[in-house]
C-alpha cells in the first residue's frame, strides 16, 4: 500500500471594506498590506517549520513522498510577504520526491464558467509552476477538490495524466476508494481519491478532545493506515493543517516529523507521489455526472453556491465577465479573476440559522455573510464600470 | 346616514367606519346628511353636512334636548337619551332630497324607520355588532328591542361578517335574501397618505434626541439622494432635536427626500415598516433599541449602531460606528441596489428577532430572582 500525502497550499486576495461610497473612486478592491500581514502570520506559524520538518523528513527517508499544489495568489503573496517560503518550497522540488499539481491560477470557481476561463487559467498556473519551480504537472486537482466527468474530459484535453476526487461512497459504488481508478468519460485519465476518513482524521479531529481517539501518535496512525485494504491511500489536506488549522502546540508538527518513521515500521506501507501513483491499470471506470467537492457533508457545492447570495453573486461575477473581456484590460481582468477565487463565496455562506456556521466562519474574513456579499457586490460593479468605461460605453448612474 | 359619532371624536371603531365610507360616498359622487348625537366638532369631509340635535334649540311649539353626552354627558339614562334623539330624528325637516336613510346598530333605528317611512325611501342598516355579544349574553331590553325593530324594518341589512349575518338569520330571524355582508377596512393615516406610493423608503422611528444620531442619519442620506432619487428618508417621531434636524435637512439640501412625520402610532408605525426598505437605528448612545428588534420582526433589513445593545443579538443586521456617516450611506445603498441582500437580511431579521421572546425574558428573569435569594441566603 503506497501512502498519497497531499497538500494543498492557498491565500486567497482578500478584499478590503470597499464601500458603496468608494463606486468609482479608483480605490483597490484588495487589502494588499492586510493579506501580507496574514500571510507573514501563517508563515510564522505553519508555512516555514511544516516545510522545514518535510525537508528533513524527506532527507532522512530515502522512501518519503509527497505532492503539493500551490495557487497562483499564493505564491503572489509569498513573494511580497515571506519569499524564503518559496525558497523551502523550490528545496523540497529538487529533492525529486515531490510532485506539484496543476489548478486555477486564482484558486477560482472557473470550472463553472463558459470556455476558454478555465483552460486560461490552469495554463497561466501551468506557467507559473515552470517559471517559479521548475515544475511541469500531470496530475490536475480542480478547486475544492471538483471534479465531474466535464472536468475530466476536460483534464484528458488538456493532456493531463491524473486528476484528484474524493473517495466518496455515493460515486464508488461499492468499490473502496483505495484504488487507481479512471475517468469513464475519459479513460485515459487516472483518478486518485481522497481517503476521507483518515484524511481528516488528521485534518479536522486531530486536536478535538472530544474525540475518543484522542491523542492522535504517528504510531497509532500508522497502525490504521497499515490496517487498510489496498494499493493508493489518498491523504489529502490543507497545508494549513499543520501549525495553522492545528496550532503547534497541539503536537501536530511533530506528529508530522514521526510519521515517516511510524510508517517506515510497517512493512507493506510505502509512499507514492501523485505522479508515480497515476501509472498502473485502473481497478474500476468512475462516473459522476454532477460536481463532486471535498466539502460539507453533501460534497457538493453547497459551501460556495448554495444559498441566494452565493448564486446572485457568481451570476453577477460571470455577467460582468463578459464585458471584461471585451474590454482587453489586463489589469481589469486580473481583478475579475481574483473575484473568481472560491474563497469570497465561501464567506457568504449562512448556515442554516446558527447551526453549522462553525467551520465556516473560522475561515471567514467578514464578520457575517451579508458584509461578504455586499462588498463583494461594491467591487464587481465597480469592475463593471470601469469595464464599460474601458470599452466608453456611457454609465448611468 | 344616522350615526354615532365623528371623528375627532374617537371613542370606538364606528366612527372611524362612518368617515371613511362617507369620505369613499363623496367621491363617488354621493352626498351625506350626517345625523349624530354629538354636536362636534366634526372633522370637515366635502359633501358631508352634519346635523345633531343642539342645531336648533327651539322651535315655536316644542323644547328639543341639547347634544347627547356633549363634554361629560349629561345625567340622562340612555334609554331616555335615545328616545329623544330618535324623536328629534324623526321629525327632522329641511334634508333636501334623500335617496336612502342608513342606520347604524341600534341607537338611532327607531327614529331612521321613522324617517324613511315619511320620506317614503328604503331604510338600509349595518350591524357592527349585537346586545348579545356586547353584553355577553345578558341583553338589555330595551338595546334588543331597538335593534329588532331597525332589523324587521330595513329593506337591507349589512353585517360586517359572515358570521354576525348567520347570527342575525338566527337569533333575529332576518330574512336571509335581505342580509348582505361587507367586511370592514383599514386606510394607513392621512399622515402616511402624504408618502409618495412610487418611493422606496428609509425609516428612522424613535425619538428626535441627540443621543439618538438622527443628523447622522440626514448626513448619510444627503450622500445618496442623488444616486437614489426614488428613495424617500423617513423620519417618524418627535422631540428637542427636531427644530435643529429640519435646519440640518435644509442645510444639506435634502428637504425634498426627507418626510418628517412627527408621533405616530403604533398602527402607523407597523404600516411604516410594512413599507419600509430599510430600517436605520444611529444611536449615539443606546442602551437596547427596540425599535430595530421591531424593525427586524417586521421583516425589514436593519443598520445599527455598533454602540447599540440590540446589536448584540443581531448578527443579521449590519452594524456601523455611530460616527460614520459615509458607511451609514454606504450600507443603505448596499440595501437599497442589491434585492437579493435585502431579501435575505430581512429573513434572517425576522428569525432572530423572534427566536426568542417575553417567555425567555421572563424566565431568565426569574433566574435573576433566584440568585437575589440564594445572595441573601434565603430558599426559593
Amino acid at each position: 500500500m503506497k501512502i498519497v500525502l497531499y497538500l494543498h497550499m492557498h491565500q486567497p486576495w482578500r478584499l478590503a471594506r470597499f464601500r458603496y461610497l468608494d463606486l468609482g473612486s479608483g480605490r483597490s478592491y484588495f487589502d494588499i498590506e492586510r493579506n501580507l500581514g496574514l500571510f507573514r502570520g501563517i508563515a510564522e506559524r505553519c508555512y516555514r517549520p511544516t516545510l522545514e520538518r518535510l525537508l528533513r523528513a524527506l532527507e532522512s527517508h530515502s522512501e518519503f513522498r509527497l505532492s503539493l499544489s500551490i495557487t497562483g495568489t499564493f505564491v503572489e503573496q509569498a513573494r511580497a510577504a515571506a519569499p524564503d517560503v518559496l525558497e523551502r518550497i523550490r528545496a523540497l522540488v529538487r529533492t525529486g520526491r515531490v510532485a506539484l499539481l496543476a489548478e486555477t491560477y486564482y484558486h477560482s470557481l472557473a470550472f463553472l464558467l463558459p470556455p476558454p476561463e478555465l483552460a486560461e487559467e490552469v495554463a497561466l498556473h501551468r506557467q507559473m509552476l515552470r517559471s517559479e519551480f521548475g515544475a511541469e504537472p500531470k496530475v490536475l486537482r480542480m478547486t475544492e477538490l471538483a471534479y465531474s466527468d466535464d472536468l475530466a474530459r476536460f483534464a484528458e484535453a488538456e493532456r493531463f495524466h491524473g486528476m484528484l476526487a474524493e473517495g466518496w461512497e455515493r460515486v464508488l459504488r461499492g468499490n473502496p476508494p483505495t484504488y487507481r481508478y479512471c475517468a469513464a468519460p475519459a479513460p485515459t485519465l487516472m483518478l486518485l481519491l481522497r481517503h476521507y476518513p483518515l484524511s481528516d482524521d488528521v485534518g479536522f479531529r486531530f486536536s478535538s478532545r472530544d474525540w475518543s481517539e484522542f491523542p492522535l501518535t504517528a504510531e497509532k496512525y500508522a497502525s490504521w493506515l497499515g490496517a487498510t485494504p489496498g494499493e493508493l491511500l489518498g491523504l489529502f489536506m490543507d497545508f494549513e493543517t499543520f501549525g495553522e488549522h492545528h496550532p503547534a502546540a497541539s503536537g501536530i508538527l511533530n506528529f508530522l516529523s514521526a510519521l515517516p518513521a511510524a510508517v517506515g515500521a510497517h512493512r507493506d506501507l510505502g509512499w507514492a507521489t501523485v505522479d508515480e501513483a497515476i501509472v498502473g491499470p485502473p481497478r474500476d471506470a468512475i462516473s459522476v455526472p454532477y460536481t463532486m467537492s471535498w466539502a460539507d457533508q453533501n460534497r457538493d457545492l453547497g459551501a460556495w453556491l448554495g444559498n441566494d447570495l452565493q448564486r446572485s453573486a457568481f451570476e453577477a461575477v460571470k455577467k460582468v465577465g463578459v464585458v471584461v473581456r471585451q474590454a482587453h484590460d489586463a489589469a481589469i481582468l486580473t481583478d475579475w479573476r481574483k473575484l473568481l477565487t472560491s474563497d469570497h463565496f465561501y464567506y457568504m455562506y449562512v448556515g442554516g440559522h446558527g447551526g453549522d456556521q462553525g467551520v465556516h466562519s473560522y475561515f471567514s474574513s467578514y464578520g457575517n455573510p451579508y458584509d461578504a456579499y455586499a462588498n463583494y457586490m461594491n467591487a464587481l460593479s465597480d469592475l463593471r464600470r470601469r469595464a464599460l468605461d474601458r470599452l466608453g460605453v456611457p454609465i448611468l448612474k | 346616514m344616522v350615526g354615532w359619532e365623528w371623528p375627532p371624536s374617537h371613542t370606538g371603531g364606528l366612527g372611524v367606519h362612518c368617515f371613511e365610507l362617507s369620505k369613499e360616498l363623496t367621491r363617488l359622487g354621493h352626498r351625506i346628511t350626517f345625523l349624530t348625537p354629538f354636536h362636534g366638532p366634526f372633522t370637515p369631509v366635502d359633501g358631508v353636512t352634519f346635523r345633531f340635535p343642539g342645531e336648533v334649540r327651539a322651535t315655536a311649539d316644542r323644547e328639543y334636548p341639547p347634544a347627547y353626552w356633549s363634554g361629560g354627558g349629561p345625567n340622562v339614562p340612555v334609554d331616555k337619551a335615545a328616545d329623544s334623539y330618535n324623536e328629534w330624528i324623526a321629525d327632522l325637516t329641511d334634508l333636501g332630497p334623500v335617496d336612502v336613510v342608513h342606520v347604524h346598530d341600534w341607537f338611532g333605528t327607531v327614529g331612521g324607520e321613522a324617517l324613511a317611512r315619511r320620506l317614503g325611501v328604503p331604510l338600509v342598516m349595518t350591524v357592527h355588532s349585537t346586545e348579545y355579544d356586547r353584553s355577553l349574553g345578558h341583553p338589555w331590553d330595551h338595546i334588543l328591542q331597538r335593534e329588532q325593530s331597525g332589523i324587521d324594518a330595513a329593506t337591507r341589512v349589512i353585517a360586517v361578517s359572515r358570521h354576525l349575518r348567520q347570527q342575525l338569520i338566527d337569533r333575529y330571524h332576518a330574512d336571509p335574501d335581505k342580509v348582505r355582508v361587507i367586511y370592514n377596512a383599514v386606510r394607513p393615516s392621512q399622515r402616511l397618505e402624504r408618502i409618495d406610493p412610487t418611493k422606496r423608503v428609509v425609516l428612522y422611528v424613535g425619538r428626535l434626541a441627540a443621543m439618538k444620531g438622527v443628523d447622522t442619519f440626514l448626513r448619510a442620506a444627503a450622500r445618496i439622494v442623488a444616486t437614489f432619487p426614488d428613495v424617500l428618508f423617513v423620519i417618524a417621531g418627535e422631540g428637542p432635536e427636531y427644530p435643529r434636524l429640519i435646519h440640518l435637512a435644509a442645510a444639506l439640501d435634502i428637504g425634498d427626500h426627507v418626510m418628517f412625520l412627527g408621533k405616530v402610532s403604533d398602527e402607523e408605525r407597523e404600516l411604516l415598516l410594512a413599507g419600509s426598505s430599510v430600517f436605520v437605528l444611529p444611536s449615539v448612545v443606546e442602551p437596547f433599541g427596540i425599535a430595530a428588534l421591531e424593525a427586524m420582526a417586521a421583516g425589514v433589513p436593519t443598520i445599527v449602531s455598533k454602540t447599540s445593545g440590540v446589536a448584540e443579538i443581531s448578527s443579521g443586521a449590519f452594524q456601523v460606528d455611530f460616527w460614520d456617516a459615509e458607511e451609514f450611506a454606504s450600507r443603505i445603498a448596499e440595501l437599497l441596489e442589491y434585492p437579493t441582500l435585502r431579501a435575505a437580511m430581512g429573513e434572517q431579521g425576522r428569525w432572530e428577532a423572534l427566536r426568542e421572546g417575553w417567555p425567555e425574558r421572563a424566565r431568565e428573569t426569574v433566574g435573576v430572582y433566584l440568585e437575589a435569594m440564594e445572595a441573601l441566603g434565603r430558599r426559593p
